[in-house]
């Protein structure tokens, strides 16, 4: 008896954990897969479809095209994010002047809602009034404005700096977080047998930031598969639809009232950063190194 | 414990609050600060005239976020909004969906009379399966802008009515201008990867064979459209008469700024500029004159049809009460007010010969035959989907990026399965 109530203690202690999941989670992931079976338009008859949405977009080249540019998106900007977020960590954990409130100064991009920092990119970017063309027309290093987002490159440069400086005070939050939890003896020890500062950083700490790193590359790789409020600002796509991320062609399909062919995009999404999850899972060994 | 039984009681309070109450008329609109302000005024002037309440429901400017506000509820079902303002484009959508509410049977039963209304708009845009399901309220059509004082100072007598005379004037005028002013550009338009630049497409495919026909065969490929894609690329890249950054910042505000700021000639724009551009911080008040759009030779002037309409949703609780709202919406007196206060163009024809109007207003007796003649969107239920493929591979061709055969081609393409999926 005593056995069976510890028992349901802990289901008890989780359950509010599992109702909110459940509720906030898991039943919109199967309602999104449910619709994505149904011609769901506002403007035709609701039938049941099953996978009929899935095959018009396998032949659906704006789709394709989407998921190019998102993929490649994320091969940029997470190695960028990572890299730049972790030295961020690295300057703020040694004891320097001013550091509380460099850590703070830090995390100000991370805080401003992605819509809010993508227009103040805009500021940056714009062609008549931006500050990065007064800056070149005043240094005289042009003769003329540039259009920054009027190529493709640029665009996607303009896009990918905007990103990356929203998001690298994130993995900096993580990696400073997982840097506390470096025993500061390894440090001292590998200092007396005089390694430099290199060596120590890279034979000592970041191996046993790894599962630190690990979440950070996680988190940021699903972020950015969904990537949609920077590019719904800065470029809407364009130009000629060579910034429209997954999401960006979804939202089009939903507000043009279908439901089915948007859910489908988003399931695909879903399965994409789902087999993306596990492969990280699993090549880094991740419960391991917890 | 405590808190769960506290968030318990949150939730029971979530829930009544949903619960039913009276009906009241709901109207969603959104739009600029100022003109929800006056939809406020509107609104209690009504009040008091009727004794039927109304709570607006504030929507933002932006119009994709606007359309999002209604398709929610809709799709829900759900008895509010009663009456909100729709795109012209959104409509066949809307009345192709089952959310409108068919309208004949109010205006028989109150026999009120749709003769002030233009019959082409009503036709083209506010019939579904021979009902009215909607009625405008303030119309656009495209108009080109140009500034009267420069054609005089060059010693041009009229503005011009072909494209070729168009880039004969734009070149000798802006490269005497370049002289004094060097961000001087001679033709401003909405190029950027959004709504409008369909628009201003199709008033570029003026020739025969221009534009999207959906009734029949499929046209989108056509030597008109693939001359008007190319007219578009050739001001922007070949003579540099439009700004470079033409095909990714230029909407409607940004081209209406750059003209404002006298930095060109000519500006493609809807007639809500008029009133900016004549206000008294204007740097061109008094020296700007709208004319229809210049055409190829062989083709006739095109203007694109815009504007917002009115309807009734079909989940609605208090019908009646929205169809009273909406004929006070269209009734003289008010969209008088509208033009007066807001600088809207009418829909309404009687508005415009109105004394008062026309005072403040003379350009609106040469609006009154662009609005007559203004050619429609497609309208397809799934025109956003066909929309948002055009805007593409126009604005691809626009930017330079790829040939406009190629573009074509592969919208068609593209376009084809559209249809396929949803016919």
């Amino acid at each position: 008896m005593k056995n069976f109530i510890k028992k349901f203690e802990s289901y008890a202690f989780v359950s509010p954990l599992l109702v909110f999941v459940a509720l906030f989670v898991l039943i919109p992931i199967i309602g999104s897969i449910w619709t994505s079976m149904f011609r769901d338009v506002t403007f035709l008859k609701m039938k049941f479809i099953f996978l009929d949405n899935y095959g018009d977009l396998l032949r659906d080249e704006g789709f394709w095209k989407s998921l190019r540019f998102t993929l490649l998106f994320i091969a940029v900007t997470v190695p960028l994010e990572l890299i730049i977020g972790t030295a961020f960590a690295v300057v703020l954990d040694l004891k320097i002047p001013f550091r509380g409130l460099l850590r703070a100064c830090v995390l100000v991009p991370w805080a401003i809602p992605s819509a809010i920092s993508a227009k103040i990119w805009e500021l940056v970017y714009n062609y008549s009034y931006g500050l990065a063309n007064y800056i070149l027309l005043s240094t005289g290093l042009s003769e003329a404005p540039v259009n920054w987002i009027g190529t493709d490159i640029g665009a996607f440069t303009t896009v990918v700096v905007a990103d990356v400086w929203k998001t690298a005070p994130f993995v900096a939050l993580l990696v400073l977080a997982g840097l506390q939890s470096v025993p500061s003896d390894l440090r001292l020890q590998a200092k007396i047998d005089r390694a430099n500062f290199v060596q120590t950083f890279f034979l000592i700490t970041l191996p046993l930031l790894k599962p630190v790193l690990l979440v950070s590359l996680l988190f940021r790789t699903i972020d950015s598969l969904r990537v949609f409020d920077v590019i719904y600002v800065l470029t809407h796509g364009g130009p000629g639809g060579a910034t429209t991320s997954v999401s960006l062609y979804a939202y089009k399909y939903f507000l043009g009232g279908d439901f089915g062919y948007g859910s489908a995009i988003s399931v695909l999404l879903f399965l994409v950063a789902f087999v993306m999850s596990v492969f990280y899972i699993k090549v880094s060994k991740f419960q391991d190194n917890l | 414990m405590k808190s769960i039984f506290k968030f318990s009681l949150i939730l029971l309070f979530a829930f009544t609050a949903c619960a039913k109450k009276t009906p009241e008329l709901v109207f969603s609109v959104g739009g600029a600060p100022n003109e929800l302000d006056f939809w406020e005024e509107i609104i209690s002037d009504f009040e008091k005239e009727k004794g039927i309440k109304v709570r607006i429901l504030r929507q933002p400017t932006d119009s994709d976020q606007r359309r999002q506000g209604i398709l929610i509820p809709m799709k829900a079902k759900i008895e509010n909004p009663d009456i909100f303002l729709m795109d012209i484009a959104w409509i066949p959508q809307f009345a192709a969906s089952n959310w409108l509410l068919p309208l004949d049977e109010y205006v028989q039963r109150d026999k009120y009379s749709l003769k002030p209304f233009w019959k082409n708009i009503l036709d083209l845009s506010d019939t579904y399966k021979n009902n009215i399901v909607a009625l405008p309220v303030y119309i656009d059509a495209g108009v080109l802008y140009y500034r009267k004082d420069l054609l005089k100072k060059y010693g041009f007598q009229n503005p011009p009515s072909t494209w070729s005379e168009f880039l004969k004037i734009s070149k000798k005028i802006q490269k005497a201008e370049r002289e004094k002013n060097s961000s001087f550009f001679a033709f401003v338009w909405q190029g950027a990867q959004y709504e409008g630049l369909i628009c201003n497409f199709l008033e570029f495919a003026s020739l025969d064979g221009g534009g999207f026909s959906f009734t029949g065969k499929l046209k989108i490929n056509t030597p008109a459209n693939i001359k008007a894609a190319d007219f578009m690329k050739d001001l922007i890249n070949k003579w540099k008469l439009s700004p470079p950054n033409t095909y990714t910042d230029m909407k409607e505000e940004q081209v209406r700024m750059f003209f404002q700021s006298g930095n060109a000639l000519f500006e493609r724009n809807w007639p809500y500029a008029w009133g900016l551009h004549q206000s008294d911080n204007s740097e061109i008040k008094g020296k700007v004159a709208i004319a229809a759009l210049p055409y190829f030779k062989g083709g006739k002037s095109v203007s694109t049809l815009g504007g917002w309409h009115i309807g009734i949703s079909r989940f609605s609780d208090s019908k009646d009460e929205a169809w009273a709202f909406m004929k006070y919406v269209v009734s003289k007196k008010v969209q008088k007010s509208f033009c007066l206060k807001l600088g809207w163009n009418p829909a309404r024809k009687d508005v415009y010969s109105d004394a008062e109007i026309l005072k403040k207003y003379p350009h609106f007796k040469d609006l009154k035959n662009v609005f007559g003649n203004a050619s429609p969107r497609p309208a397809i239920p799934y025109y956003t989907q066909v929309s948002d493929v055009l805007q593409r591979h126009i604005n691809s061709i626009v930017a330079g990026k790829t040939d406009s055969k190629e573009a074509f081609n592969q919208a068609e393409f593209e376009i084809k399965n559209i249809i396929e999926r949803y016919e």
